[in-house]
């Protein structure tokens, strides 16, 4: 067996069925031991391609990704995937090939200092300089990928090592997950119960950690027992039940005034999964402010990083939520964020014939079917996902988060499709956005994936030019894609059809057509371009100072 | 306010790097920094000492999740006296 079989060999032990990538030189070994091995590879064109759809596939499954490329152009093409993964803490591993260990450091072909690149962007990362520690370092990686606060790993392999004599062993590391609160631990909760018992005006602050830790399950159970008014983060959203009646929505820049005028008003704030990001915040100073802090998170490095906290949980989720559940009677608190919710519904009633986004968006996620799998982009159309469509759980809302990341949705939604070759995916995206992994179009192809594409098409990048139109004194510097190409034509040269559509009428019709077609689908969207995402959390501004249309 | 941290770290080529691009980009500014070998040769011991307007206990925690930092002392030197990490 040499190096390159034991890799294959260890990917397997790990459960691994398809991996996402692209070949070239110093990956060459590793490639032709996956040419008869019974791993599924599927071909991206450009290795960010191949480290989105692992991340799509590892979001939308819960299990973890494996990207593969060759040194050099391969792996730097992989760094703002890694990066995505990083901040949005998914369980990547990632294997790139390099140059002969005799010729690293020589500035060799296609040579790059990869472990080098990789520290700011992934959870560690290896170089592997001996044959006998290769499977052990592959074991290691899979380890550190998932455990703790999940995140991308990188393993850069020598061609020699790759083509030397190896052998594959199991991990020497098992890890025991047992958990067993100790004296210390079971007092907190008490402190914390008494905290909660004690607060009249509570809100849950849910964000992405919980479905990450599987603990969904238990949060929901926590809500309905407590009857505690929630809110979710952009990558906790699908967390709580839909029809939960106390549920408020997404909070922060672009949330529901219900859901930030609760948590501006709370007397205690329940973190659960989630970091304080300053897209939720705003101003920090002035979020929350009358607001005791019970912060559950299993990474220490995000207690008191940016609000200090009352009380602190690194323990799993599922016992804190379990220990934390008890029945409360806040009924005043919980009518008053009944009554926000009530006079706060989003109005879908915009005057005139084109097309309003958040109104095809909302008669799309009806729709859809609750296992369905939405993969969108960043920017306008990502925040209009967040605000009009409903999820089911956190693994049906594909979306780059932390790092924002345009290019990610069309990729993503492939891994989705692989992963889970059952549920309905459906991308939503931006013309922008769009444009920046469209070369994947030839990855559905090759594979015939029954994506459903929904392109918002404003010919502009949407979010920019609505901040140079509100900050920026209307100066629209470079935020204009009216030279777009036709979608429609392009689609079709990757023998994918599609339709356009202009005017609201024509809505409901294209996306049923859409919806009962059985393979890939583009329905070209175009929208008003000056169209704004309200309401808005201005820069610099508190949670309670949002915009509205009409201001 | 500048505070010293011992820390102890798996002997690998790259665990100086990632350390100091942690003190870097957490918003930190080394002000000095040596380095020993452990007794058993697998490991270093590692001084250095940091400055920042920000609190220690962010840098800390950050230096703590690297993988090949074993343990991590900080000494507050401005009231010399050593204590647990975070309570620094």
């Amino acid at each position: 067996m040499n190096g390159a079989e034991a890799i294959v060999q260890t990917l397997i032990y790990h459960g691994v069925d398809t991996v996402f990538g692209y070949p070239g030189g110093t990956i060459m070994p590793l490639y032709d031991a996956l040419f008869d091995s019974p791993i599924e590879h599927l071909l991206c064109r450009h290795e960010q391609g191949a480290g989105f759809s692992a991340i799509g596939y590892a979001r939308s499954s819960h299990r973890t990704g494996v990207c593969i490329a060759t040194s050099g152009p391969g792996a730097t093409n992989l760094i703002t995937a890694l990066a995505d993964a990083m901040m949005d803490s998914v369980p990547i591993v990632a294997i790139t090939g390099q140059v002969p260990t005799g010729a690293i450091g020589t500035d060799a072909f296609q040579e790059i200092d990869i472990l080098g690149l990789s520290m700011a962007c992934t959870k560690h990362s290896f170089l592997v300089t001996e044959p006998e520690t290769l499977c052990q370092t592959l074991h290691h990686a899979f380890t550190l990928a998932r455990s703790g606060r999940p995140g991308p790993v990188l393993v850069d392999i020598p061609k020699d090592i790759q083509q030397a004599i190896a052998s594959c062993h199991p991990p020497l590391d098992l890890v025991a997950n047992n958990f067993h609160p100790e004296k210390v631990e079971s007092d907190n909760l008490h402190k914390a119960l008494e905290l909660i018992t004690s607060s009249s005006r509570p809100v849950a602050y849910i964000g992405g950690g919980v479905g990450m830790a599987n603990a969904t399950e238990e949060l929901r159970q926590f809500l309905d027992i407590t009857g505690i008014p929630s809110v979710c983060t952009l990558k906790g959203l699908g967390t709580v039940n839909a029809d939960n009646p106390f549920y408020l929505g997404m909070l922060g820049m672009h949330g529901t005034r219900a859901a930030n005028t609760a948590v501006q008003e709370c007397d205690l704030l329940i973190v659960a999964g989630a970091r304080f990001d300053d897209r939720v915040t705003g101003k920090l100073e002035a979020f929350a402010p009358d607001a005791k802090v019970i912060h559950i998170d299993i990474d220490p490095a995000e207690i008191n990083k940016r609000r200090p906290a009352d009380i602190t949980f690194h323990q799993p989720m599922q016992w804190v939520l379990a220990g934390l559940s008890t029945p409360l009677n806040n009924n005043q608190w919980v009518d008053y964020c009944q009554q926000l919710k009530t006079e706060h519904q989003w109005q879908y009633n915009k005057p005139g014939d084109d097309i309003y986004a958040p109104l095809l968006l909302n008669q799309l996620s009806q729709r859809l079917p609750d296992n369905a799998i939405v993969s969108c982009d960043v920017g306008q159309h990502q925040m209009w996902v967040a605000q009009h469509m409903t999820f089911h759980h956190t693994r049906n809302h594909l979306t780059s988060g932390g790092l924002g990341t345009m290019g990610f949705g069309l990729p993503a939604a492939i891994g989705a499709a692989l992963a889970r070759p059952n549920d309905p995916v459906v991308l939503v995206s931006g013309d922008g956005s769009f444009m920046m992994n469209i070369q994947e179009l030839n990855t559905i192809k090759r594979r015939q994936l029954p994506i459903k594409i929904v392109l918002l098409d404003n010919q502009k990048l949407g979010m920019v030019r609505q901040w140079q139109e509100l900050f920026y004194d209307g100066r629209y510097s470079e935020t204009d894609l009216s030279d777009n190409p036709d979608f429609i034509t392009l689609a079709h040269a990757f023998g994918i059809g599609g339709k356009v559509i202009t005017h609201r009428d024509e809505v409901a019709c294209a996306l049923d057509e859409m919806l009962d077609i059985e393979g890939p689908w583009l329905l070209h969207v175009r929208i008003d371009a000056m169209e704004n995402v309200w309401p808005l959390v201005p820069p610099g501004a508190s949670n309670h100072e949002m915009l509205e249309k009409s201001s | 306010m500048s505070f010293q941290l011992q820390l102890q770290c798996h002997k690998q080529p790259d665990v100086i790097e990632r350390i100091l691009r942690v003190v870097r980009h957490r918003g930190f500014t080394l002000n000095t920094m040596s380095m020993t070998p452990s007794n058993c040769g697998q490991k270093i011991e590692l001084s250095m000492t940091v400055s920042s307007l920000r609190p220690a206990h962010l840098l800390i925690a950050q230096v703590q999740k690297l993988h090949d930092v074993v343990t991590l002392r900080c000494i507050d030197s401005q009231v010399d006296s050593s204590s647990s990490a975070i309570g620094c």
